[in-house]
């Protein structure tokens, strides 16, 4: 039975999506089987970021109101053949899917794939409702940002009234605002949100640049982002990966030679 | 607003309603008074509903005191006061205009006072309170967990939290100034304690012991205690 991961934020913009994408690829890499289910509907893009717009046929939309069955509308990815998107409707709106076909349609899928990763919409409305109602558990990403991270414990809140296991991922971190003390630091970030903590992820040019090829940034493994989406790819496969402290010396040590400084 | 068409918002004199402008009145009125159908806790007797008057017209205004009234709610059109900057110990505060707080007034007039028992009641939170999630009890609290901002903790009686408070607080939410608010580390952005508002300095530091928040010479004071 395959386990079932909804990525979501509360803020938009945080990096859902991107982190969707890369994981998925991550664990493909690994050879695992893989799903990922975009239900931003009327708003898609993982398609995109995952370079597979053309290829589209059907819509999650289409499957939840049973016109088509899942297989029908899964695309496989060109370079991973156990990676599969399940895209959704760019004309519908959320409405189109009732969290109930949802959760059916989770539940028959875990049987054939290891991982099926839900890209959440932002927002707290029935969107995100359809979104966790099958997931087993829940990545929250924010980012240093106190709105964000006030938005991210408002989900939190949510997601534990459905006893949801959660954990987080703390994505466009600044090396150099952190050291400056102009950004929240991982213990403040903690000091709010109190969850363990899978992943935290650079900010690094090279996303905006990969996404524009349809590459999700784990694939460049030389890139600081890529490079911490693979150790989250990890922790989830239950290794144990540690964390590279922000505010040590080792940490920007590793940044200072990643950027070449 | 989130998913409801109106708020009540603790303040010094009693429970201020706020609603978003350009909403029917119809519809307004409609969820109060499903509101005061279901019982909810906090339209016990007596308790004061405060209006900033130029929001409603004098017939709207007219029609939901009738319907307050029915409930036995108090309902007032009235300013509401500015929240005064304070900072620790707080030092500077609005007396009440009259020697009896609004809500205790208010309380007086009502025939139907709340049993003793109910107010003593103890409720225990066993979780951290999160941004937008709001506590309300008639008695006190004891939330063993944090208080995170964005999250509001509203009690008749006093505020226990084992854990960091960084919400908005209000303890003697009917005007008892004799209770207090209690937490391992406070930091919240308000603290209310009966008629009485006191803000947090733009920057606080985590305090190192636990505190307690208390009412001394018309004041909200803040000091440290032992636990
Ligand atoms: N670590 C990063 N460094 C730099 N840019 C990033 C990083 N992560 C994400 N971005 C950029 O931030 C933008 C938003 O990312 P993304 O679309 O993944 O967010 P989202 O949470 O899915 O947004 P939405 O709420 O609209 O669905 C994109 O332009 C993306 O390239
Ligand atoms: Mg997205």
């Amino acid at each position: 039975m395959g386990e079932v991961i909804v990525i979501t934020s509360g803020k938009g913009g945080v990096g859902k999506s991107t982190t969707t994408a890369s994981l998925g690829v991550g664990l493909a890499m690994r050879g695992k089987k893989v799903a990922l289910i975009d239900t931003d509907t009327g708003l898609r893009n993982l398609d995109i970021l995952l370079g597979l717009e053309r290829r589209i046929v059907y819509t999650l939309v289409d499957v939840a109101q049973k016109r088509v069955n899942y297989g029908q509308a899964l695309v496989r990815h060109k370079k991973y053949s156990n990676l599969f998107l399940l895209p959704t409707s760019q004309v519908a709106d959320k409405t189109a899917i009732e969290p109930e076909q949802m959760k059916q349609l989770v539940d028959t899928m875990r049987n054939e794939f290891d991982f099926i990763l839900i890209d959440c919409p932002a927002g707290i409305e029935q969107g995100f409702q359809t979104a966790v109602i099958g997931a087993d558990w829940a990545v929250v990403v924010t980012i240093p940002e106190v709105s964000a991270v006030r938005d991210a414990d408002k989900i939190i809140g949510r997601l534990q009234a459905v006893n949801k296991d959660i954990k987080l991922i703390v994505n466009r971190i600044d090396p150099q605002m952190v050291k400056a003390g102009t950004m929240l630091d991982m213990t403040s970030i903690d000091d709010i949100l109190s969850l363990p903590c899978i992943g935290q992820i650079p900010d690094d040019r090279e996303v905006i640049n990969a996404s524009n090829q349809g590459i999700p940034i784990i694939e460049w493994s030389n890139t600081a982002a890529g490079r911490a989406y693979n150790d989250v790819v990890g922790r989830i496969c239950g290794e144990d990966i540690p964390f590279k402290p922000f505010e040590t010396e080792g940490f920007f040590a590793r940044l200072k030679h990643v950027f070449g400084h | 607003m989130g998913d409801e068409v109106f708020k009540l918002k603790g303040n010094q004199t009693g429970l201020q309603l706020v609603f978003a402008p350009g909403i029917a009145f119809e519809t307004l009125r409609n969820e109060i008074q499903k509101r005061l159908e279901s019982g909810s806790q906090f339209f016990k007797r007596g308790t004061v509903i405060q209006l900033v008057p130029d929001q409603l017209s004098k017939e709207n205004e007219e029609s939901l005191r009738k319907l307050f009234h029915q409930y036995g709610v108090l309902f007032r059109v009235e300013p509401i006061e500015d929240v005064s900057k304070a900072r620790r110990p707080i030092p500077k505060q609005k007396a009440p205009e009259t020697n009896i707080p609004a809500a205790q007034a208010a309380a007086k007039e009502s025939p139907a006072e709340p049993k003793p028992a109910e107010e003593h009641r103890m409720m225990v939170i066993n979780r951290t309170v999160r941004s937008g999630q709001e506590i309300q009890t008639q008695g006190s609290v004891l939330i063993c967990g944090n208080v995170n901002p964005g999250a509001e903790i509203i009690a008749g009686g006093s505020i226990d939290i084992r854990g960091t408070c960084r919400g908005i607080v209000h303890a003697g939410a009917y005007g008892d100034r004799n209770s207090f608010i209690i937490a391992d580390c406070l930091m919240p952005v308000q603290i209310r304690i009966a008629d009485l508002i006191a803000q947090a300095p733009d920057s606080i530091e985590k305090p190192a012991y636990a505190e307690k928040a208390s009412v001394k010479n018309n004041q909200i004071i803040i000091e440290p205690i032992e636990r």
